[in-house]
């Protein structure tokens, strides 16, 4: 029992970072990305081929999946971020079937089989197969996402990005190169669903294209959208509540992406702020009507 | 190879360019994306092959059927997901499209199941070979009537008064609010129209790949609309030349490149064309 919770706490963790990550591109630059799966598959297939293929130490891999998925990111956002927002959301949607394509069938991503026997990180000689360590790992890492975005947004840059969201033209006006500052945020983004996604293979030690599918990156734009767009304590909410409540509610696994759908639109119409959000993280740019 | 190739992309382009002008259609008139429309198509073809499947039916009900069930499904996704949230920042009915596509295809695999259903009628189609190309009537009853439904679109757009009350609604929403045009209506009839048209799209897929399941409407979406940013989004002649030629180029680069990559070309394309002329080959608004 003390093993399942770990493992539910080790996972909330996981989706904890992959949520806020989104929430910066959806709550903060305004955007919808729908491949975000993509970018944490792509973390998790670097970080195991660096492991096992090359025998790199596990921080080691841990970077290269951030830079890797990181620049994936700039490479797709470069295009696209110029334009409309819902463009971004069909090419990421993209970018997903691509992705997920290119992961079955590539020889060294072992196709639909996945790769198995993904090493657990070694720190000075110390294993982290144990769940409570790894919780600790992942917990640092939780920890130094918050601090980074939650600086970030409450700098110049996140006050920029706010202004961008609120209104892009004022924003132009104002001085604030928009473009600039909508494909950092995704950069940004894609790597920290990068390093969620090595964090993920390095305890699971067994990863396949699946994972890394659309079902994920639909889970996680639930995640952002329960706890709210634009506030990073609701993000952390909403993925601690997405990880628990479908467990509580293991006999009905089948409905669970009907729920998503349902609980997506019925957010929007009734409590655009997400439903943990209260007044205070409540944006007031989803509600005003034009 | 290149002929049958190229008789095998204008099939399944057809389709794609039926389901691109709901799409553009969409756009043009509330600049949003339904990105509910592969799921509208999975309805057309799911009612045609239901009744079907009963044997009471003949083939033309079962059709008529399809398209008005997608048409019907089109009017309601618009008042239950899209109208509650008009005026809202652009985000909001994108996402809340993305929670209704969702929805409904979970939905079709509680009540239908995962598996693919097979046609359930047997059409005999004689085949033309002109030199090595073998060319199906089916093939050719299926541009054939993908190209009526379009041409029959273009004359309700130029010569109707509702084909005219939906472009003055996309030119302007309220200076044709301002001359006496019921807006909610035509916003309700593109939908109706633009979702016919996709049911119409699925029902053909549907007998065309002898397959009806509940995501088959995911990719076929995702390429339409692709196709619509192609020809250029919010143009009705762009849409169809759009469909038309990325299911020609998926269909020569599976032949020529690799099958195994066949569904990335079309967002390989789509990228291209954001990045090289994002307002599509025929000029369109959405850029």
């Amino acid at each position: 029992m003390t093993a399942y919770i770990l493992h539910l706490a080790i996972m909330a963790g996981i989706y904890i970072i992959l949520t806020i990550s989104l929430n910066l591109i959806i709550g903060y630059a305004g955007q919808v990305s729908l491949g975000h799966a993509a970018f944490y598959g792509i973390g998790a297939y670097v970080s195991t081929l660096a492991a096992l293929n090359w025998g790199l130490p596990f921080p080691v891999a841990l970077v290269l999946a951030i830079l890797l998925a990181g620049a994936c990111g700039l490479a797709l956002g470069l295009p696209t971020l110029r334009l409309k927002e819902d463009y971004l959301a069909i090419v990421t949607l993209g970018f997903g079937v691509i992705v997920d394509l290119i992961l079955l069938n590539l020889d060294i991503t072992g196709g639909p089989d996945g790769i198995g026997g993904i090493p657990a990180p070694v720190f000075f000689g110390v294993s982290f197969r144990a769940k409570p360590l790894y919780l600790i790992l992942v917990g640092l890492m939780v920890l130094f996402t918050l601090v980074l975005t939650l600086r970030l947004v409450h700098s110049y840059h996140g006050r920029a990005l706010r202004a961008i969201r609120d209104h892009e033209v004022t924003a132009q006006v104002m001085g604030v190169n928009t473009p600039a500052y909508k494909i950092a945020v995704f950069t940004l983004a894609a790597g920290l669903a990068g390093l969620a996604g090595s964090l993920y293979a390095h305890y699971i030690s067994f990863i396949n294209p699946e994972t890394f599918g659309l079902h994920t990156s639909i889970l996680v734009l639930s995640m952002v959208i329960l706890g709210g767009m634009g506030s990073i304590v609701g993000s952390l909410l909403g993925a601690v509540t997405l990880t628990v409540v479908p467990e509580l509610f293991r006999r009905f696994h089948d409905y669970q992406d009907l729920a998503y759908g349902a609980l997506l639109v019925a957010l929007l119409i009734w409590r655009p702020q997400g439903l943990l959000g209260g007044g205070k993280m409540s944006l007031k740019f989803i509600t005003r009507r034009e | 190879m290149f002929f049958q190739q190229l008789i095998n992309g204008l099939t399944t382009g057809s389709a794609y360019a039926l389901i691109a002008l709901g799409y553009t259609m969409i756009y043009g008139i509330l600049g949003l994306i339904n990105f509910a429309q592969g799921e509208i198509y999975m309805c057309g073809a799911f009612v045609a092959v239901l009744l079907l499947a009963t044997g009471k039916v003949n083939f033309i009900t079962a059709f008529a059927a399809g398209m008005g069930s997608a048409a019907l499904l089109g009017v309601v996704l618009e008042r239950v997901a899209f109208r509650p949230l008009r005026g809202a920042h652009p985000l909001v009915p994108l996402i809340s499209a993305i929670g209704a596509s969702i929805f409904l295809q979970s939905l079709a695999l509680l009540l239908f199941g995962p598996n693919n259903r097979p046609f359930p009628v047997q059409f005999e189609f004689h085949t033309i070979t002109v030199g090595d190309v073998v060319i199906s009537a089916l093939q050719g009853a299926i541009l054939l009537a993908a190209l009526i439904l379009m041409a029959l679109l273009m004359l309700f757009v130029r010569y109707t008064r509702y084909g005219k009350a939906i472009v003055a609604c996309a030119l302007d929403r309220d200076t044709a609010r301002l001359m006496g045009i019921n807006v909610d209506r035509m916003v309700a009839l593109t939908f109706l129209i633009g979702s016919a048209l996709s049911g119409a799209a699925g029902i053909m897929m549907a007998i065309y790949y002898n397959a009806t399941y509940p995501r088959m409407g995911l990719l076929p979406g995702l390429k339409a609309f692709s196709a619509a940013i192609l020809g250029g989004v919010g143009n009705i002649p762009g849409a169809i030349l759009g469909g038309l030629l990325l299911g020609v180029a998926e269909s020569l680069g599976a032949g020529y490149l690799s099958s195994g990559y066949k569904d990335a070309i079309a967002f390989v394309i789509l990228i291209l064309v954001l990045l090289i002329r994002p307002q599509g080959i025929l000029k369109g608004k959405g850029h």
